[in-house]
């Protein structure tokens, strides 16, 4: 540094020294503003790999379910006591009293009333149905002893997972040295084993956690997308090519593109609002339906799908109209059999990227009523229903520990399903992408 | 007829005329297309399009009409002194009507209703046999007026283009008929609303509390509806997002397509962009569950008085999921700018950074500008977030510790439940929506604006 | 001097690969031996070797893709801003390599100054885009220092009188050929030693032209001037020296008058007679 500046000093002007002289200031202050942009975008990073990781680490392990195992006596003065099989008795057995005898002659010592109870609850409140199918299916039970495996509640799950604490204050804790005691028992007798959680794929919703489970969300999100897709994409596509292909410039039109401009940017809840008041008050659609979640969702999708199909329109070079044209085509021929073909992967991209925006959106399903709580699985697009977003708006709200896993566990689903919708039109873009 | 297996009936038929009228033509020319104006296929969709598109319309306006004009019929029938009653028993009295129709019983119903039902199911019974009828016939005549208008002269291609065209311009305004039913839906009940609250008490109203009580002499029984409150949480909150996501936004921005190198920028972009794609319903967990918390025990490690609701904690999370949007347009107008200016500053000998900062950042400052106002007008209708991470009691407060309210939530909490339609408190969300639908536009109309002006500028 | 051995006796050269002509110059200022540039694969430049001289106007003509855009690009290190270009060989301005690796490009540039060839005014007032250069390098000390740089930069530009009034107005308000003096005036305003003019006419009318070749001519006295032009005309008009490139490399060097009545070299017959252009 130090020649250079001697050697051009020698031979000119004063210039040179003067920048010289600042050099040490001006660099450095390159060097910070490097940095802070640095900065910004390691922060940026810092708070995906947050949030990913505080919601895995929260939700992974709600795919595991705890479950008793209890060797239980399928009495048959309790659930059969005609003997005669017949599945409407069965149907009405006493499951309950099964598994509270199967319990009391486990832990012998449990004598008071309120320690009985704390004992029962050990189990969750459906573990009386699971006996009640098993012994629907296979009616040889009847009479036996045998080892069932049935869910744990959801507090006593949380405990296993070691999300509550052993120790502290007992009037502070969920589970109660009593119970610690028995739940030590059973996990040195092995009888406490945490396996794959199915209930939590298959399952609607539930009051209680360990019984809940996305598979009616999802197929809430299945029908109402699907209505969403089968409107908007034929329309927005039919949008786009009479924008960017047809349409004269005038006033209309571009009156028609500051709309569809300023939809793109408008409140999701006010597409809510619409919804709300004129599919079902106006038009007296059913509440909670995908029916009307798609409708809302392929207005505010439109936008999307219009904007991205006008510039595949706009990539498609004009020699290709212009070769078409020449042939003696009609226009409407040259854009369906020349420019659309061309088109269509950037389409079916802005498609996806709009049907994963409208997978994940859920304030304005909040609006028409998809917030309701909704125990069976839809199967058809009138039926009440939610979706996959909004269950998990709906879980977050409630109280018990249980569901914060869940909640998490069910954005992990929501979040792959964004990821492989994203990936795809990612993937589309590559595999087509053409430059000319 | 079931209207399922009518559509299914129109659909054949409408394949049945495409074929009929593609072998009309082929007839009419001798076998020889060129003989024909058009295309064989073109008299073929002609038919097609004749038979199918009047009877789906017909179809499609039954639909919609039908179930109110039965109900009328049998309301009409009904003894006087049950259709006499108000309209929330009349609503009631039809559903009765509707669930014993459908079989869904519970106990004994009155006679007269049960007649009802009979009546409406045969009124359904006879109305869609009717539409069978006419959907039929109309798909019919409509085939066979199109074959018979088929000739060696007659322009198919020109009739078909012509309709495909009609259908092509009605898709387009579906946006601004969206438009028209936005400001309609919120407008009507916001006029419902300030018949009854006064505007002037809306807008600057200081106090905000929905809840109407039940019984008339109960205290504070009229509810109050100053909405002031509301809009200063809302502007708190995107205040508070606007401090962390322009800067970040905007200096990520610019590191990624001024110094990163391919590689960097490749890996970083993408990466960054996941915060766009998250569902904000995502967000109002981190924020409920991860972020409040934090905020909350930092403020107590520091001794301050921090709300578990805090809008800090929401407007953190709302400016990292509006990281993305800011950084991806100010990437977008800092590309824009013409490398000949960075070229005249570097000649001059301006470091990379004073290039940047005096020259390319005022070039794109108009884009940047339009930006971050579509990025405040975002922040400002983002409803999750708020409704899972800010708090529901209006505070007129610009505390950033303390729990605020917002536009969006009180929107979400007055709809969302079961109430009655008419109540001030419902149609006040209406007048929220319709002032969140104006700000938003404004901000929107400026932004697109601003950013047009920029883009000619450079193009 | 190894380039001066590989040259021929001053006689009629055919020989395609090598330079015909004095390539150095008396009172020398920039020097360059075997310069190669290469963008990614393509070789744009090959083994030019040329000196520039103090207070010399030395032209660049060439048909269009011949290189001598990139050439000059390269005497400020202008050609580090396009990814994938690999300059070799050697560039000394007063005796100092300017590609070494510890050599700040800041100085360099505020040495070397640059003039494109479209007018690039920032989206800034007249007064701002004369001032940047001195600002940023700290050139001046004052507010009034500054307006007497401004002025005397815009003077020597030639705009003063037809701008004085409007100094706050944007410098992109201004016509092409203002804009083109406004950008010269900017590069002065800094104070450089040479001055690179990359076809600084092609995007002006013949009148802006000849008032920014009146000034080259002017500006003389005090720079060293290196121009890359189209047109022949103006090489003759204002330049002393004249390099004659051709696909990449440096055909003939010689005075103006020379090459212009006399060119020793096939190619550079062919193009001054209008063969191909």
């Amino acid at each position: 540094m130090n020649e250079i500046c001697e050697v051009s000093g020698q031979s000119s002007g004063r210039t040179i020294d003067v920048v010289h002289a600042s050099l040490i200031r001006r660099r450095r202050a390159e060097k910070r503003f490097r940095l802070y942009g640095l900065v910004s975008i390691v922060l940026g990073l810092c708070f995906v790999a947050i949030l990913f990781a505080s919601i895995i680490a929260r939700g992974y392990t709600a795919f595991q379910q705890t479950s008793i195992g209890l060797d239980v006596y399928f009495d048959p003065e309790l659930i059969d006591p005609e003997g005669r099989r017949d599945p409407v008795t069965l149907m009405e057995g006493d499951y309950d009293r099964l598994l509270k005898n199967t319990l009391s002659s486990m832990f012998p010592d449990v004598k008071a009333r309120q320690e009985k109870g704390a004992l029962y609850r050990l189990l969750s409140s459906a573990a009386s149905y699971d006996l009640r199918d098993q012994v629907l299916a296979n009616p040889e039970l009847i009479g036996k002893i045998v080892r069932v495996w049935v869910p744990a509640d959801d507090d006593i799950d949380m405990f296993v997972k070691g999300q509550l604490p052993r120790t502290g204050a007992e009037g502070e804790r969920r589970i109660k040295d009593l119970q610690v005691a028995w739940i030590d028992k059973l996990e040195a007798e092995g009888r406490i084993e945490k396996s794959f959680n199915t209930a939590f794929f298959t399952s609607g919703d539930s009051r209680e956690p360990e019984l809940a489970g996305i598979w009616g969300a999802v197929m809430g999100s299945l029908f109402t997308l699907l209505v969403t897709l089968s409107l908007s994409l034929p329309i927005g596509m039919a949008a786009a090519i009479y924008l960017e292909e047809f349409a004269p410039r005038n006033r209309w039109t571009d009156f028609i593109e500051v709309n569809i401009n300023n939809l793109a940017a408008v409140p999701s809840i006010v597409f809510g609002l619409l919804g709300l008041a004129v599919f079902i008050n106006f038009f007296g659609l059913p509440r909670s339906s995908p029916l009307v979640g798609g409708l809302v969702l392929s207005l505010m999708t439109l936008p999307v799908i219009i904007i991205a199909g006008r510039s595949a329109l706009k990539a498609v070079p004009p020699s290709v109209r212009e070769a078409a044209l020449g042939v003696g085509a009609s226009s409407m021929q040259t854009v369906f059999h020349h420019v659309l073909p061309l088109a269509v992967p950037g389409m079916m991209t802005g498609a996806i990227i709009g049907m994963a925006r409208a997978l994940g959106e859920s304030a304005p399903l909040l609006m028409i009523g998809m917030v309701a709580f909704i125990v069976d699985i839809p199967r058809g697009v009138l039926e009440p229903a939610t979706v996959l977003p909004v269950q998990i708006y709906l879980w977050a709200d409630s109280p018990e520990r249980a569901f914060v896993e869940r909640t998490s566990a069910a954005i992990i689903v929501l979040l792959v399903f964004l990821i492989f919708m994203n990936g795809l039109a990612v993937y589309i873009r590559k595999r087509f992408e053409r430059r000319w | 007829m079931q209207k399922s297996t009518l559509l299914f009936l129109l659909v054949l038929l409408s394949a049945a005329a495409y074929h009929l009228g593609r072998r009309r033509s082929l007839q009419i020319a001798g076998g020889t297309v060129r003989n024909l104006h058009s295309l064989p296929s073109y008299y073929g969709y002609f038919a097609a399009l004749w038979c199918g598109f009047p009877a789906l319309l017909v179809l499609f306006l039954w639909i919609a009409f039908e179930n109110s004009i039965v109900i009328q019929l049998v309301l009409s029938s009904l003894p006087k002194e049950l259709t006499s009653a108000s309209a929330d028993r009349l609503g009631l009295l039809i559903n009765d009507i509707r669930n014993i129709a459908s079989g869904a019983v519970t106990g004994e119903p009155d006679p007269a209703i049960k007649a009802a039902a009979k009546h409406y199911l045969s009124l359904k019974e006879t109305s869609n046999r009717l539409l069978s009828l006419l959907a039929i016939s109309i798909a019919i005549t409509g085939a066979a007026y199109a074959r018979q208008r088929i000739s060696q002269e007659f322009r198919a291609r020109n009739q078909v283009e012509k309709s495909v065209t009609i259908f092509l311009i009605g898709c387009s305004t579906l946006a601004i008929f969206t438009t028209i039913g936005i400001v309609l839906s919120v407008l009507f009940e916001s006029i419902r609303f300030f018949k009854e609250v006064p505007i002037t008490e809306f807008l600057f109203g200081l106090n905000w509390s929905p809840q109407m009580a039940i019984r008339q002499d109960q205290v504070g029984s009229s509810g109050a509806f100053g909405a002031v409150p509301l809009f200063l949480g809302t502007l708190l909150i995107s205040a508070i997002a606007m401090v962390v996501a322009v800067p970040i936004g905007l200096l990520s921005a610019i590191y990624l397509s001024e110094y990163a190198g391919p590689k960097f920028r490749a890996a970083a972009k993408p990466l960054l962009e996941i915060l766009a794609g998250i569902p904000t319903v995502v967000y109002g967990f981190f924020a409920a569950l991860v972020v409040a918390p934090f905020v909350r025990d930092l403020g107590v490690r520091f001794g301050l008085d921090v709300s578990s609701e805090s809008a800090l904690a929401a407007g953190l999370v709302m400016g990292i999921m509006i990281i993305p949007f800011v950084s991806s347009l100010s990437d977008d107008f800092i590309n824009a700018v013409p490398q000949s200016l960075r070229d005249g500053a570097y000649a001059l000998g301006a470091t990379q950074s004073e290039t940047i900062r005096q020259v390319i950042i005022p070039a794109a400052l108009p884009g940047i500008v339009g930006g971050v106002l579509l990025a405040i007008s975002r922040a400002i209708g983002e409803t999750m977030i708020v409704v899972m991470a800010a708090g529901l009691t209006a505070n007129l407060t610009v505390n950033p510790l303390a729990a605020v309210t917002t536009v969006t939530t009180q929107i979400v909490t007055l709809l969302v439940g079961d109430q009655e339609f008419d109540s001030p408190k419902t149609l006040a969300a209406f007048a929220l929506g319709l002032v969140l639908f104006l700000v938003t536009l404004a901000l929107n109309v400026i932004a697109l604006h601003v950013v047009r002006k920029y883009r000619e500028q450079y193009e | 001097m190894k380039a001066r051995e590989r040259m021929p006796e001053a006689s009629f050269n055919r020989e395609y690969s090598q330079t015909v002509g004095e390539i150095t110059s008396p009172n020398s200022r920039i020097v360059c031996r075997n310069v190669n540039v290469y963008y990614g694969d393509k070789h744009a430049i090959q083994d030019v070797s040329l000196d520039i001289g103090r207070n010399e106007v030395i032209a660049l003509i060439g048909p269009s893709g011949c290189g001598k855009s990139t050439f000059i690009r390269c005497l400020n290190r202008m050609n580090d801003t396009i990814p994938g270009c690999r300059v070799t060989g050697k560039i000394l301005l007063d005796g100092q390599d300017i590609y070494d690796g510890s050599l700040d490009v800041v100085p360099l540039r505020a040495q070397v100054g640059m003039v494109f060839q479209k007018p690039n005014p920032f989206p800034k007032s007249i007064f701002e885009n004369v001032a940047y250069g001195p600002r940023i390098h700290g050139l001046v000390s004052s507010k009034a220092e500054l307006e007497e740089v401004v002025e005397t930069s815009l003077r020597r530009a030639g705009l003063w009188d037809e701008i004085k009034d409007y100094l706050h107005q944007p410098g992109t308000s201004l016509s092409g050929g203002q804009q083109q003096r406004l950008c010269i005036a900017r590069a002065i305003a800094v104070n450089p030693e040479v001055i690179l003019m990359d076809e600084p006419c092609s995007a002006l009318d013949p009148i802006a032209t000849a008032k920014i070749e009146q000034l080259i001519d002017e500006l003389r006295s005090h720079y060293t001037i290196a121009i890359v032009t189209h047109s022949m005309q103006q090489a003759a008009r204002v330049s002393q020296r004249t390099a004659y490139f051709h696909l990449g490399r440096l055909i003939e060097v010689g005075e103006t008058a020379q090459i212009f009545t006399n060119p020793r070299h096939q190619l550079t017959e062919d193009y001054i007679t209008g063969r191909f252009g």
